[in-house]
């Protein structure tokens, strides 16, 4: 722990992560995970189950040791007092004790950080009023989840993670946790959260980072990677083949799949135009958006072609 | 602005309010004792010259539910639920929640202890000088040592629910066969000697001596074999916290 040789710490390098790797048995949780983040403002894991996002999380705390490549959070070796007292965490599978009101937890991990906000402030700020002394037990999730925001907030920390922090949330009790988190961000926090919702990364972040197979594949602003990732898929029966379509204008990719043509298509308008031209006789047709899944897909695709 | 509050304090006051919010725990903790102490030491007829015998026994009984079940099954729930990874990842001291439980447990545990010893010195009449008295409360407080040790390999070791049917269990074993509940001496032969496994057992016996009326066995004996049974748990409670970490 004697290595720190490069002690004039850059204070506005939030995370430097090169070349992580780290597996469980035969997993491979991160594979060749690099992310540099330096400022303010919000910025999202993003990807599917397993990507790795919570295995990047848990390193970046301290909680596990990745097996390759280097680490810094804040300057800091991950879990070292000082980087710790200057971080907040909500994690994705951490509940808190049944008994305690949510006055009293944050009152407890407000003793933990050398420089808090105050009890009050922090349950105006997450949103607690009404039921800030009731005890945890008796919440609903989402106030949990609200009570679980507050811990990672109540220490004026300089970087926040949020690991997965509306999963199992319903629609209005997600959105209730974005304008918090939002808030949270305008006063100036840097925000990491991780999320497999495409639409939460949309609503929250300023900058997106897409992660697949234990590393970043890709990183931009939200409106860039929809663009990316964005257009439409096709599904109809024709009578023209696959390479025929894949030739047709705005179309990414095509295949046949039994009796129906798939179709990724960049512009879907243009390519249903040039569609009906090439066979007039095209039925069962449908359009639709592509899920995330298929979005990563797309994505990967690209980048391995390009 | 400065710190809010001691970490440590602040540790204790949470802990302190999680057990006496818990009536499975206050209930086997702080009733039980002083109940059973009552109706084996005066209420029963002719129980009274009894009465100084048990207080040493059911002051190690007392001290012994708070242990088990607080850091049994406490630390077990607590370890599943993630709060200890959630402790782990933010500036929370290291030993502050160990710490806190240990405060807790010996907070409540005086207060059983208080009500027990209450009972016997103003209701059912037990004569001690004042070193007796001191001693044996001595005693009693250290007794929780190698029972929180037992909670703690519990608690790092088992889910929760197999951490509290293992406390229940033990908890029961030590009372019945450490001869806490009935005398050690009214058991057959066998019963004695497998009583020698049991760390009750051997507390028992020490805090018999500090009332003045120990067994046969000097009174280092006992000592020695604590000695070693309240070590041999502190390892395995450290090697359990180091498993699960």
């Amino acid at each position: 722990m004697l290595k720190e040789t490069s002690h004039v710490a850059n204070t506005s390098k939030i995370i430097s992560a090169r070349g992580l790797a780290r597996s469980f048995g035969r997993t491979r949780a991160l594979d060749g995970f690099d992310l540099d983040v330096e400022g303010a403002g919000v910025l999202a894991l993003l990807g599917p189950n397993g990507a790795g996002k919570t295995t990047f999380v848990n390193a970046a705390l301290g909680l596990v040791r990745p097996g390759e490549g280097s680490l810094e959070i804040l300057g800091r070796r991950p879990g070292d007092t000082a980087a710790r007292s200057r971080i907040g965490v909500m994690m994705q599978d951490a509940e808190l004790p049944d008994l305690l009101t949510a006055r009293e937890q944050i009152a407890l991990f407000a003793s933990y950080y050398p420089d808090p906000r105050g009890v009050d402030e922090t349950i105006e700020l997450a949103g607690l009023t009404g039921f800030a002394d009731k005890r945890y037990a008796r919440l609903s999730g989402g106030q949990k989840r609200r009570v679980q925001f507050a811990l990672a907030l109540v220490g004026r920390p300089d970087l926040i993670f949020l690991d997965e922090p509306t999963t199992g949330l319903d629609t209005e009790a997600r959105r209730g946790l974005w304008a918090i988190v939002r808030q949270a961000a305008s006063e100036g926090a840097r925000i990491v959260l991780t999320t497999h919702y495409l639409e939460e990364a949309d609503a929250l972040a300023d900058d997106v980072a897409v992660m697949k197979a234990g590393r970043v594949i890709a990183r931009g602003t939200a409106a860039e990677l929809r663009e990316q990732v964005g257009g439409s898929l096709i599904r109809c029966r024709t009578r023209l083949d696959d390479a025929a379509l894949a030739a047709l204008p705005a179309v990414r990719r095509a295949r046949l799949s039994g009796r129906y043509a798939q179709i990724a298509a960049a512009d879907a308008v243009a390519a249903l135009k040039a569609l009906f031209q090439a066979d007039p006789e095209v039925t069962e047709l449908t359009v639709r958006q592509p899920t995330l899944e298929e979005a990563f897909d797309t994505l990967t695709t690209d980048i391995e072609e390009a | 602005m400065a710190r809010t509050a001691n970490p440590y304090a602040a540790e204790i006051g949470a802990e302190c309010l999680k057990l006496l919010r818990a009536p499975e725990f206050i209930i086997p903790s702080l009733a039980l004792p002083v109940l059973f102490y009552a109706m084996f030491g005066m209420i029963i007829p002719g129980s009274n010259q009894n009465a100084p015998y048990l207080l040493a026994t059911y002051g190690v009984f007392t001290v012994m539910a708070p242990a088990l079940f607080g850091f049994g099954a406490g630390v077990a729930q607590e370890r599943e639920r993630g709060w200890l990874k959630l402790k782990r990842a933010v500036p929370a001291p290291a030993f502050g929640y160990i710490t806190a439980k240990a405060a807790a447990t010996l907070l409540v545990a005086a207060a059983g202890l208080a009500m027990v010893y209450a009972v016997a010195g103003f209701l059912a009449g037990v004569e001690l000088t004042r070193t007796q008295w001191t001693l044996m409360l001595g005693v009693h407080i250290v007794s929780a040592l190698p029972f929180v040790f037992a909670g703690l390999t519990l608690g790092f070791l088992l889910g929760a629910n197999g951490a509290v049917a293992a406390a229940n269990l033990l908890f029961l074993a030590l009372a019945l066969l450490g001869g806490l509940w009935i005398p050690i001496v009214v058991f057959p032969d066998i019963m004695q000697q497998i009583a020698w496994a049991f760390p009750s057992f051997h507390l028992a016996e020490v805090a018999l001596a500090a009332s003045g009326a120990g067994g046969d066995r000097p009174v280092g004996l006992h000592l020695a074999v604590l000695g070693a049974m309240t070590g041999g748990l502190a390892l395995t409670a450290t090697l359990a916290w180091l498993r699960q970490r």
